[in-house]
């Protein structure tokens, strides 16, 4: 039986067709992936699901009965439930004033705040979300806040599941969670729509999957036939961007490091934030930072970036130009109200007679160089789709030919090709002797393209590779390593 | 191509048209139900507004202070400061403004003008950037403070002018020399006769095309818009976030003080206590109703210029305390109807 059935939905945006004639069906009880490039159309598609837009034509069915959803809540009346690409969390709320917000229990007008706490708790153990429902949002780490959003869901009896790119925000160790969270649902009889541009976990979890390109259904296939590099030429069309561009040797002296940092601490609330961190950055080399997120990795940034000066130790800075792709772009990587070309400027020196031909010309070159997809050149960055808008912001960072190049998961939400050409920008960056540092949670990203290599717990950096990332052409030589390194993450000390 | 655009353009167009309807129909049935006859009081009202020159005039008139306070506050609220000291702010400036133009009284107009704005400047800006200080080192809102501001700023001006610069047994200052005076309409154009509309409104536009460029076309405005809409996302631009709040307190608290321009020098001569009237807090409703935009500004200026001096046309029909609640009925159906026409255009 069929829990979903789209039926030719078209949607446009002005002259942009984001989903044409779409018609695919979800089985009951599976996990349905959805994939595609940025931009292809599939946010656009469960949030027609979902009930925030009206499609332009075509119909959808839930459990063989045509709906026609107003507003999300005519969605979760119908026991539809969706994560979205972005949280959309109230920061000064706590985990259980935010759950229950829109939902609340009440006796006599006043909320029953101990039911609400009860249910949750149970919800908390049962998936194993370990969570504390009397923290502020602003004090938990972002997959922390994602299993919130799933909370809510469960809270809302959610029968049918849409999770928008859940898995880009986690670091390895947390992606697993996160699949025994969905293998836990599917074996309640839950339905799950999953969005993601990671293929392997697509190869894991799906019992079918569908591929959207430009909007349009390209391809579909089942768990048994699932063949990965049949998705990704799917995904893109048949031209799979090669990462075609290499390190090459640039003479470094170890002494010049650009960026020095010794034996930093920096408290906050009482903790250890960062807690006697060394590290330097050198011109031409490219150093990875991988651990589970919320152990420093942001103060990290934040200090060498500048805006974290309540700091011990000693910070040595011999430039002032560093550019910053950031981990959660919407909060600190752009202006989501301004334009493309607005949030280009924003870094420029003070500039008089800021024209729309400026900022178009500006715009233009950043689409044409990045192959961003957008409905119009003047769309304001809210409007674009995830993976766009992450292009946008890796643009203006490089375009900036700052000395050191800070990179927070710079392919977060971006799809196979984007990703490459994303990769071969940071190594040509290399090349030209810049100093790069490379924040990321996927280790094979990490791995690729850094010369040097430190995992960081509990605000220090426990452990620092380099030789070793010359044998890991050799698979062996590399799952060791991994499995090395998968250990420091988690705080078990290795020889 | 541009079709967001148009369309917010559209957007605006169209919600500010409805709008402006609902806030007739309601005035019609408010007037209704008060027993009068509703095209007995509009048409007197508008009558008088546009059915002469020296109606015009006084509109106008009425009009420029609030274009220029509205052009300074809208620079405030681009960057998320909700400035309600604007009245307070005002009277410093313009009390020093008149100052300024009776004891410099030897020079020449060219050279006096420019002192009396730069000295007028600075004071009300100074004032703003007190809020602006305890803000930024202390967490302080400002709509707190600036609030409570207005109080002592118009006290302190309440004090040094009756005790030391205003005229014997009077509530105002001394009169500039009238070389200072600046030109009124009607020695040029002969149909405003009797109006007290002045060059001062020439200025008024200018300076909200100034003020225009300023927020639309540099990167300060640039900037004070981006730490308007997200200061962390500022923070993380490069952006100094707190420079951008001082200066934008400091120029829009400073643009404030030249409405003391259009009353000293345009028309009185002189600084008088109360000449503001609530101007200030007017203001921020113009500014509100023009979302800001400058050139918006002008716009609401010039509708709440109307109901201002229409309000006195019909004064003797009905209470004149009607005008302030059809402002208040304006701005209501603005926000309203502007929520359901965003959400309609997507
Ligand atoms: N409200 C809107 N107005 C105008 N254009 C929109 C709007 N929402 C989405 N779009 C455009 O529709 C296209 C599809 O966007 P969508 O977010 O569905 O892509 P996606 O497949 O989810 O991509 P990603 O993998 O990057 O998240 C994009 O070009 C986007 O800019
Ligand atoms: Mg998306």
């Amino acid at each position: 039986m069929n829990a979903i059935e789209f039926k030719y939905i078209t949607k446009r945006f002005g002259d942009l067709t984001a989903n044409y004639n779409v018609s695919f069906a979800v089985r009951k009880n599976s996990v349905h992936c959805l994939i595609g490039e940025n931009g292809a159309g599939k946010s656009t598609l469960m949030k027609i699901l979902f009930g925030i837009y009206k499609p332009d034509s075509g119909i959808i069915k839930i459990n063989n009965v045509e709906k026609s959803f107003d507003s999300p809540l005519d969605a979760i009346k119908s026991n539809i439930g969706m994560l979205h690409q972005h949280f959309m969390l109230i920061e000064d709320f706590t985990i259980l004033e935010n759950v229950i917000l829109g939902s609340e229990v009440t006796i006599k007008y006043k909320i029953d705040f101990e039911w609400s706490e009860k249910t949750l708790n149970n919800f908390n153990d049962k998936y194993n979300l370990g969570l504390n429902l009397e923290q502020k949002i602003s004090e938990i780490s972002i997959s922390e806040q994602q299993k919130v959003e799933i909370l809510k869901l469960l809270y809302r009896n959610s029968e049918i599941l849409i999770f928008d790119e859940p898995t880009a925000v986690l670091s390895p160790v947390e992606v697993k969670e996160f699949y025994k969270i969905i293998e836990k649902f599917k074996d309640e009889g839950k339905t799950i729509i999953l969005i993601t541009h990671k293929l392997h976990e697509v190869k894991e979890i799906a019992d079918r999957v569908t591929v959207l390109r430009r909007g349009e259904v390209v391809y579909e296939t089942e768990k048994e036939n699932l063949d990965i590099n049949i998705l990704s030429r799917k995904i893109v069309g048949d031209v799979i961007l090669k990462n075609d561009i290499s390190k090459e040797t640039v003479m470094i002296n170890q002494e010049d490091s650009v960026i020095k940092l010794s034996n930093i601490t920096l408290r906050k609330n009482g903790h250890d934030i960062l807690n006697k961190l060394n590290l330097s950055l050198h011109n031409g080399e490219i150093y990875g930072v991988c651990g589970v997120e919320g152990n420093g990795q942001s103060e990290l940034v934040d200090l060498i970036f500048g805006l974290e000066k309540k700091f011990s130790g000693y910070l040595e800075k011999n430039t002032n130009k560093i550019s910053l792709v950031p981990d959660d772009r919407l909060k600190k990587g752009m202006i989501k109200e301004f334009t493309i070309g607005e949030n280009l400027i924003l870094k420029d020196k003070n500039k008089l007679n800021i024209t729309k031909k400026y900022l178009t010309g500006l715009t233009d070159e950043v689409i044409n160089n990045f192959d961003v997809r957008v409905p119009e050149n003047s769309v304001i960055m809210k409007l674009l789709s995830g993976g766009n808008q992450q292009k946008v912001i890796f643009a203006r960072e490089i375009e900036l030919n700052n000395d050191v190049l800070i990179f927070s998961h710079p392919t977060r939400g971006v799809d196979i090709n984007a990703t490459a050409f994303i990769h071969s920008k940071i190594i040509e960056q290399r090349n030209a002797g810049k100093a790069v540092l490379l924040i990321s949670s996927d280790l094979d990203e990490l791995l690729s393209l850094s010369d040097k290599f430190g995992v960081i717990y509990k605000g220090t950096l426990v452990k620092e590779f380099s030789s070793e990332l010359e044998n890991i052409q050799n698979e062996t030589m590399k799952n060791k390593l991994l499995e090395k390194i998968g250990k420091l993450m988690i705080g078990i000390s290795v020889e | 191509m541009e079709f967001l655009l148009n369309k917010k353009l559209k957007a605006n167009i169209v919600s500010i048209s409805i709008s402006v309807v609902l806030t007739f129909l309601i005035t019609i049935i408010l007037l209704l139900i008060l027993g009068k006859n509703p095209v007995v009081v509009l048409g007197t009202m508008f009558g008088e507004v546009f059915g002469s020159g020296y109606g015009l005039g006084q509109t106008l008139f009425k009009a420029t202070p609030l274009i220029i306070c509205g052009c300074g506050l809208a620079i405030c609220f681009h960057a998320s400061i909700f400035n309600i000291g604007a009245e307070g702010q005002l009277n410093a400036g313009s009390f020093v403004i008149s100052l300024v133009a009776f004891y410099f009284s030897g020079l020449p107009f060219i050279l006096l003008f420019p002192l009396c704005l730069l000295s007028g400047f600075i004071v009300s800006g100074v004032f703003g950037l007190i809020p602006a200080i305890i803000k930024i080192k202390k967490g302080v809102s400002e709509v707190i403070s600036t609030i409570m501001l207005n109080f002592i700023i118009l006290a302190l001006v309440n004090y040094l002018l009756i005790d030391f610069f205003a005229v014997k047994s009077t509530v105002r200052t001394e009169k500039i020399s009238e070389s200072f005076m600046i030109p009124k309409f009607s020695e040029y154009f002969q149909m405003f006769q009797g109006s007290s509309l002045n060059l001062t409104f020439v200025f008024a536009l200018l300076l909200a095309l100034f003020t225009y460029y300023l927020i639309y076309k540099t990167s300060f405005g640039y900037k004070l818009r981006a730490v308007g809409f997200n200061e962390t996302a500022s923070k993380y631009m490069g952006i100094k976030n707190n420079k951008i709040i001082l200066l934008a307190f400091f120029i829009g608290s400073g643009i404030t003080s030249f409405v003391g321009i259009n009353f000293i020098m345009g028309y009185k001569g002189y600084y008088e206590l109360g000449f503001s009237n609530n101007l200030g807090f007017t203001a921020i409703a113009v500014a509100l109703l023009a979302k800001n935009n400058p050139i918006g500004v002008i716009f609401s200026a010039l509708l709440f210029g109307i109901l201002d001096y229409g309000g006195l046309a019909v004064n003797n029909i009905v209470p004149k305390e009607i005008m302030f609640v059809i402002q208040g009925i304006v701005i209501l159906s603005i926000l309203s109807v502007d929520k359901l026409v965003e959400k309609y255009y997507g």
